[in-house]
């Protein structure tokens, strides 16, 4: 344990000695404190996104914001990245995988291959994508707008598109001080980096709100026990599971309740029959080749005095056990976000409790992680973890900022 | 964990190494574990930002203390894992020599909460063997 955390240990020693106990509130030992006070607080800092200087400006985001529910974008002018992540549902679409189309002019009706991922706090997340293929927001919205069973969308119509809708036309001006570019032939980076970097900026602008967890685990951290014993016993048992004997709190750590990294939980991972798809393996391989990532030449630099978002991508290493590997999500709104598990193979949180419980050591990869065990429920302990985990919802979110136009109409 | 060491080579080492690494923070400088098939090598080594975080990159300011007659390496590497998870880092870190026995490592990550060992190699250089020191610290 650090010096900082001892002394966090401490402070909440001391306070939970100058309150006795109120009714309603467990006797949760310093060490639990410690552990609860780790998952705060919140809201963070308004999130950046790596590589983009205009991350924070509001005239990206605005014009991020348009872009992002403009259907136009895609080739037929039938998918906008607002119809699958879509904000009154936390900026997901409730399917287990998004729809795309079999064939680059086939209609928007066929699963693809991946379960759509909420967008509320994306900006905290360090890696995008369930196999973190890339390193930013802005690289990671590429990837839609030109993947061909998804948005398959036109540099050049795109081109056109911003030129001639004034409204567009207005918002570009005022985010990247000049008019839409051009496109002429197959280099359309110029275009798309911008463009992208718009929708990264709206992106990162995506938080949720706080949570009757989050007013538990404040008044905890300031000694308030009249004020933490408001919150459900229930969801205190299953809190005390989840950063306990659970050991959920390992992967799912922090303020956002995820390291921030990849695991193997022994969930199948066909595709298809014959099909398997890679995860984290794959992941890294494509953003290792992309032109797009932090590396690469459309990355802005961060500001003076500022830690360099590269690091991660320079430093990243590909392994083995990533085969198999998928992001660990965040909870924050998991009760709003089903179904679970990167293809959305589980259709409830109950599943998903099922899923842990049933744990078969086999499934999981050789050499994989020793720190999966079968989750021993008993008792309420299904009921009282179910509590906990929508407590993390924060209702009043998920509605898409306004961000004005400023006078573009 | 951590192997058990005799108490005479503790003794020996520490006498060796009571200011190893001196110049760094005292109080987030970590000592690898003095042992007895350390052959008297010592490493210091100071996290930036400190105290050690998980879920961060860090840096690691290093100084590596040889016995008596024994000079630093020109290069050494620096890695860590979770032994009872089996698991390693996500990343690799990159080390850059600063002449004297003092190196730096950039891009570790400790990804999440437990028992991590630090690992430092030491190359064979000069007819003495490639030694490893470890240390393993708790995360929270």
């Amino acid at each position: 344990m650090s010096g900082r955390q001892w002394a966090a240990a401490a402070l909440l020693a001391v306070a939970g000695c100058a309150t006795a106990a109120a009714p309603g509130l467990l006797d949760f030992s310093a060490d639990e404190r410690a552990r609860i006070a780790a998952h705060g607080p919140w809201p963070p800092p308004p999130a950046v996104d790596p590589g983009n200087a205009l991350s924070g400006r509001p005239a990206a985001i605005a014009l991020g914001q348009r872009l992002f529910f403009d259907a136009r974008l895609s080739r037929d002018g039938a998918l906008a990245c607002a119809s699958c992540h879509q904000p009154r549902r936390a900026f997901s679409d409730g399917r287990p995988r998004g729809l795309g189309r079999a064939t680059p002019d086939g209609p928007v009706d066929t699963p693809l291959d991946r379960h759509t991922p909420s967008l509320l706090d994306a900006g905290q997340q360090r890696w995008w994508g369930w196999d973190g293929a890339f390193d930013s927001l802005w690289s990671q919205a590429l990837h839609p707008l030109l993947n061909p069973r998804e948005m398959a969308a036109e540099p050049a119509r795109i081109a056109t598109l911003l030129r001639s809708d004034a409204t567009l036309a207005c918002l570009w001006r005022r985010a990247h001080g000049g008019p839409p570019p051009l496109v002429d032939g197959n280099d359309a980076d110029h275009l798309l980096v911008p463009l992208a970097k718009s929708l990264g900026a709206y992106v990162a602008s995506l938080r949720s709100g706080r949570t009757p967890f989050d007013r538990f685990r404040d008044a905890l951290v300031r000694g308030d026990h009249l004020a933490a014993a408001r919150y459900p016993l229930a969801a205190q048992r299953g809190l005390r599971i989840f950063i306990g004997r659970g050991n959920c709190s390992l992967c799912h750590a922090g303020p956002l309740f995820s390291h921030g990294e990849f695991g193997d939980i022994g969930a199948p991972f066909f595709v298809r029959p014959g099909v398997v798809d890679p995860g984290r393996h794959g992941g890294i391989a494509a953003l290792q080749a992309s032109r797009f990532n932090l590396l690469g030449a459309h990355a802005d630099p961060p500001p003076p005095d500022t830690a360099d978002p590269a690091t991660k991508t320079r430093h990243l290493i590909a392994q083995h056990r990533n085969f198999g590997e998928f992001k660990v999500p965040g909870l924050r709104n998991v009760a709003r976000t089903a179904p679970y598990l990167h293809d959305g193979q589980l259709p409830t949180l109950d599943a998903v409790l099922d899923h842990y419980a049933n744990l078969s050591p086999d499934r999981l990869h050789a050499d994989g992680e020793q720190i999966l065990k079968p989750l021993q429920l008993q008792g309420n302990d299904r009921a009282d973890l179910l509590a906990f985990l929508r407590s993390l919802d924060s209702p009043a979110t998920g509605r898409a900022a306004g961000w004005r136009a400023g006078g573009c109409g | 964990m951590r192997r058990p060491a005799t108490a005479a080579g503790l003794l020996l080492a520490a006498a060796a190494h009571a200011g190893c690494g001196d110049t760094l923070p005292a109080a987030h400088r970590l000592l690898t574990d003095a042992r007895p098939d350390a052959g008297g090598w010592q490493v210091a080594f100071a996290p930036s930002p400190a105290p050690l975080p998980a879920g961060r990159h860090v840096a690691l300011d290093i100084v590596v203390c040889p016995p008596p007659g024994a000079t630093p390496p020109a290069m050494l590497s620096v890695d860590a894992d979770m032994p009872a998870h089996r698991h390693g880092m996500n990343y690799r870190a990159s080390v850059t020599a600063l002449g004297g026995g003092r190196f730096r490592a950039d891009g570790l990550m400790f990804h999440m909460a437990g028992r991590w060992r630090v690992i430092v190699d030491l190359p064979a250089a000069d007819g003495a063997p490639a030694r490893r020191l470890t240390r393993e610290i708790d995360l929270r």
